[in-house]
């Protein structure tokens, strides 16, 4: 019976499992996006998976005991959850198209390539020695495979929403990663690197508007003339 | 009545007891779920009892055999219900503890079986000349091998946390504690087990379940050229595969409470009355989502098995990056 | 202590906020003065620099970044003239005053990002200026409207954005492989973190260094992750492109020069070279094939710093230290080449109205003093003495040779001879041709002009005798990044 009992992997805590389970929330929105038709869904998927990542930061803060991680969990919650979200609602309004059928590949071969990428990312991830105290090492692996999902997300679909909205969902893993591995990474770090997102969501919105103002459509598809 | 209660019943008498529990509920939850599914719709719907009238009635019946159709023809559907009566030896229906035939077969012994059951009706179907029934025979094997790796996954996954693959010891690891029950590989097994039972008791957004529409079926379709006591046969045992199919949901993967732990009379009736109880709960979320949800394109459907193969997939994920910690 | 270091990025963003209030005369003073003035304190601060690291808080200059400081600031200078001459043009419609306000805020803004980079003294905000430069330089690209500029952009900064995830992932990963020696919650200070690195895990560190040189190198056009870069330079406004070619691209290598230092001390250096010059070597060879078939001139030049890039990654492979000293020689050089030659570009694009180069012929009667500066910044470009690309890829292949990597050098020399081939080429069948009649002859602006004169004066000084203070500060450079003994 010993022997058994090695070989099956220990039963994680009510703790450690709840995170595990918000961690997988994460991905399994990345796999909502690349299945998602339309834009606003996409951005609604993509305040709902930053929810779940500020839930992880507030887990992390209540299981570590660190003030500045709340303040950094709700902040990003704003942040992510609804600022960035209501810039990409605002562009899809003033647009007034909603993409859909952006889609390359289909979406059966879109989820299966993704769940090949993933087996990757956590085969790689657990290869590594990487220890956390702060979160389950399983979310490390899930965020690696976020990572990876969301860049097919913006390889795959080929309208500027889906693929903005896929830079920020890479980079709600890479927060996932950061989680982990650099909880103790000092808060004013924390705030630059939320402060750059802003950014970076502000140069996207004034370029989708350039986009759609020259394009009159979300698609790139038009976007083939510079080459070689 | 108390002494009735601690009468002791013998292994076999509660295994042949498991048995006849599946045969005589499955027809009634079929029935409630169906009326259910008309109340939600706003419609009065048929009896709960509906279902055993219309066995009685096919059982009378005479039996019509297409022209060129053979034994397999009738074969199709004995062979089909022997499956269904055999599956029930090998399950937690009643027990908590493991009845001497459950050692027989594990849980991909009893997928075997299902497997085996659901290609004995195609066959029989293929004998047939009815394009219908051949459609909806050549769409059960193609789908039923779509969903087939994830079926395969979440008995990995089984195997991985209990170190066997028999449906009894994931029953007891789930009931061990409640961080096992919670534990997000068995969560999303069970989520993704939930997605098979959808797709093989041909609910929406599979199949339209009550649907007279030729071209939408699945698995309905197989059974357009049948009749009579055949008829009744496959009628009953897909009412069986669906029962049996939400005991191994609950009774292993949701919620594995409320099974005897003892041999006496007592806790085993309280087991059958249990049973009857989370087989309408899960046929009332079964109805709530038929009432909910459209039914998906043909050529959509392997969306949905995509989605059930990626949970079962993301359970295995979990448990290897879990094995450190 | 420090004034100086902070007066450097008080400076380039002070003006850039008052571009946005100020008269367009005002703002292109303002702008050249700050390019004068960053250039003037980056100067003073090479001799310090050579003797020992200037450090004030949250900012550093050791020798390393003081070479790529001096890099940016002395384009930053140059394209502050060049812009002068290149927002007005004779005969033509002034720019809107909307434009022009953003177009020099956001050049002072872009310089002052490139500045920041260097100078931050911190692993996390390393990366932070290096999103900003981004950002801002993305604005830039798209700044014209039109819808190459508007394509150009959208590519680059879903592209450039998305290998800064990465490069993010580096910093976190690496900060992590900090927290093993250095306790959790710490700042990742440079010299905090080369001081432990030793004691580093070995496998996190190698994680983070392939992330960071996949991540930077995006922004520094590696191959494969190159693609947005010959977009966003051909269709970017002129002073845009040289910034972005000759000072953006040098500031992403710094940064994974940084990551270099690190993963040197903690795993020994043949992973870092050996990562390094697989990448080095497949943009040599893009660079080289895509050099020989194109059309664009700016696109030329944009293929050319692939090319560059290519070698600065190689030179980087080789142990020995000349080899290093060379590949920072080759910064300053290129940057200062390849801002001339994308001037000269500039100047030829406006005057004969097309990039397309079956097109441009007989520009060097065309253009009386830039035409034969442009061509010799592309000699300059293809390594012929006395440019400074000839010191530093002689010092290279130098180093190459006494390491011995014989075979990589000898690849390193016929994708260097074959990309000159191309970029040669092209230069002369648009440059030594007879002139066009139908077109005017005449430069459209002395600023033009003054900007390549600088530029190639700069590059003549580095190629026949570097002055010894920056001599000194590269050989401190080097040893700052080679094996600690």
């Amino acid at each position: 019976m010993s022997a058994v009992a090695a070989v099956t992997p220990p039963v994680p805590s009510t703790f450690s499992g709840t995170a595990e389970g918000i961690a997988i929330l994460v991905l399994l929105t990345a796999f909502a996006m690349l299945r998602a038709p339309q834009s606003r869904s996409q951005v609604r998927l993509y305040a709902f998976q930053s929810l779940a990542v500020a839930a992880l930061a507030g887990y992390v803060a209540a299981s570590r005991h660190v003030g500045d991680l709340y303040a950094l969990a709700g902040l990003s919650l704003v942040l992510k959850a609804v600022v960035v979200p209501g810039v990409l609602m605002r562009v899809l309004g003033e647009a007034r198209v909603d993409v859909s059928r952006s889609q390359r590949l289909s979406v059966a071969s879109a989820v299966l390539l993704a769940i090949v990428l993933s087996v990757f990312g956590v085969f790689v991830v657990g290869s590594l020695p990487i220890s956390s105290r702060s979160l389950p090492a399983p979310a490390l692996g899930l965020a690696a495979a976020v990572i990876l999902v969301a860049f097919l997300l913006v390889i795959v679909r080929s309208d500027v929403v889906s693929q903005a909205v896929g830079f920020f969902s890479m980079e709600n893993g890479v927060s996932v990663a950061g989680l982990v591995v650099a909880s103790g990474l000092p808060l004013i770090v924390e705030v630059a690197f939320l402060f750059d997102l802003l950014v970076a969501v502000v140069v996207f919105g004034v370029l989708m508007r350039v986009h759609h103002g020259r394009a009159r459509t979300l698609s790139t598809e038009a976007l083939d003339r510079l080459r070689g | 009545m108390r002494v009735i209660a601690a009468v002791t019943l013998s292994q076999p008498a509660i295994q042949v007891l498991q048995d006849l529990t599946i045969l005589g509920l499955a027809p009634g939850v079929s029935g409630a779920i169906a009326h259910m599914e008309a109340r939600l719709q706003g419609r009065r719907g048929p009896r709960v009892a509906q279902p055993y009238y219309d066995l009685a009635k096919l059982f009378r019946k005479e039996t019509l055999v297409p022209e060129d159709a053979s034994w397999v023809f009738f074969a199709g559907p004995i062979l089909a219900f022997t499956c269904y009566l055999i599956v029930p030896l090998l399950i937690p229906v009643l027990t908590a503890y493991p009845l001497p035939l459950g050692y027989q077969g594990d849980i991909l012994g009893g997928g075997f079986l299902l497997a085996l059951a659901g290609f004995s009706v195609a066959l029989a179907a293929a004998e047939t000349n009815g394009p219908y029934a051949q459609l909806g025979s050549s769409r059960a094997m193609t789908f039923a091998a779509l969903i087939e790796p994830s079926i395969l996954f979440i008995t990995f996954t089984v195997a991985v946390i209990t170190a066997t693959d028999l449906p009894y010891f994931e029953a007891a690891a789930n009931r061990a504690s409640f961080s096992a029950a919670i534990r997000p590989a068995h969560l999303l097994a069970a989520l993704a087990f939930f997605l098979v039972v959808l797709n093989d008791t041909g609910r929406i957004p599979v199949e339209t379940h009550s649907s007279t529409l030729e071209f939408g079926m699945i698995d309905e379709g197989r059974t357009l050229e049948h009749s009579g006591p055949p008829f009744a046969l496959l009628k009953w045992g897909s009412a069986m595969k669906q029962l049996i199919l939400y005991v191994l949901l609950v009774n292993v993967f949701a919620a594995p409470w409320g099974l005897a732990g003892s041999r006496r009379l007592g806790p085993v009736v309280l087991a059958i009355l249990a049973l009857l109880a989370k087989a309408l709960g899960v046929g009332a979320v079964f109805a709530v989502i038929d009432s909910s949800f459209s039914k998906l394109r043909l050529f959509k459907i392997t969306e949905f098995m995509a989605a059930a193969f990626l949970l079962a997939v993301l359970a295995i994920l979990v448990l290897y990056l879990g094995r450190g910690g | 202590m420090g004034w100086d270091l902070i007066a450097l990025l008080v400076v380039p963003f002070a003006v850039s906020g008052a571009c946005l209030v100020v008269p367009r005369r005002v703002a292109q003073g303002l702008t050249v003065g700050s390019g004068a003035v960053t250039f003037a304190l980056a100067l003073l601060l090479v001799p310090r620099a050579a003797a020992a690291s200037a450090l004030s808080g949250w900012l550093r200059a050791d020798a390393l970044s003081t070479v790529f400081l001096t890099a940016v600031a002395f384009l930053y200078a140059a394209t502050a003239v060049f812009a002068v001459g290149y927002l007005r043009p004779p005969g033509e419609r002034e720019r809107s005053r909307r434009y022009t306000r953003r177009f020099h805020s956001g050049i002072n803004l872009f310089a002052w990002s490139m500045a920041m980079a260097t100078l931050v003294n911190d692993l996390a905000l390393l990366w932070v200026a290096i999103e900003v430069t981004t950002v801002v330089s993305a604005l830039l690209v798209a700044i014209d409207g039109t819808d190459g500029s508007a394509e150009a952009a959208w590519k680059y900064v879903l592209i450039a954005s998305m290998g800064l995830g990465i490069a993010l992932l580096a910093t976190i990963v690496m900060y992590h492989a900090g927290t093993q020696v250095l306790g959790n919650g710490y700042e990742p200070f440079f010299g905090r973190l080369l001081g432990a690195a030793a004691r580093f895990p070995p496998a996190v560190v190698r994680l983070s260094y392939v992330l960071a040189v996949l991540g930077f190198g995006t922004k520094m056009g590696l191959f494969p992750v190159h693609t947005w870069l010959p977009d966003a330079h051909s269709q970017a406004p002129t002073p845009v492109s040289a910034l972005l070619s000759g000072s953006l691209l040098a500031v992403s290598f710094y940064a994974i020069l940084r990551y270099y230092q690190i993963t040197v001390r903690a795993v020994g250096p043949a992973f870092a070279r050996n990562v390094l010059l697989a990448f080095g070597l497949a943009s040599l060879a893009l660079a080289a094939l895509y050099l020989t078939r194109q059309r664009d001139i700016k696109r030329l030049l944009a293929y050319s710093s692939v090319e560059h890039m290519g070698i600065l990654a190689v030179g980087m492979s080789f142990s020995a230290p000349v080899a290093v000293v060379g590949v920072l020689l080759h910064v300053l050089a290129h940057t200062a080449a390849k801002g001339t030659a994308f001037f000269g570009a500039g100047s030829v694009v406006r005057s004969l109205g097309t990039k397309d180069m079956r097109r441009i012929r007989g520009a060097i009667g065309v253009l009386p003093w830039s035409g034969p500066m442009l061509t010799l910044a592309v000699l300059g470009l293809c390594a012929l003495p006395p440019s400074g690309l000839f010191r530093s890829e002689f010092l290279i292949v130098a180093g190459g040779l006494s390491d011995p990597r014989d075979a990589v050098v000898a690849v390193l020399a016929v994708l260097v001879t074959l990309a000159s081939l191309g970029l040669s080429w092209f230069g002369t069948q648009t440059m030594l041709t007879p002139t066009p009649e139908s077109v005017a002859v005449g430069e459209t602006s002395g600023w033009i002009v003054a900007s390549m004169v600088v530029g190639l004066l700069a590059l003549t000084v580095l190629g026949v005798h570097p002055p010894s203070a920056l001599s000194g500060l590269l050989d401190r450079a080097a040893a700052e990044l080679g094996v600690p003994r």
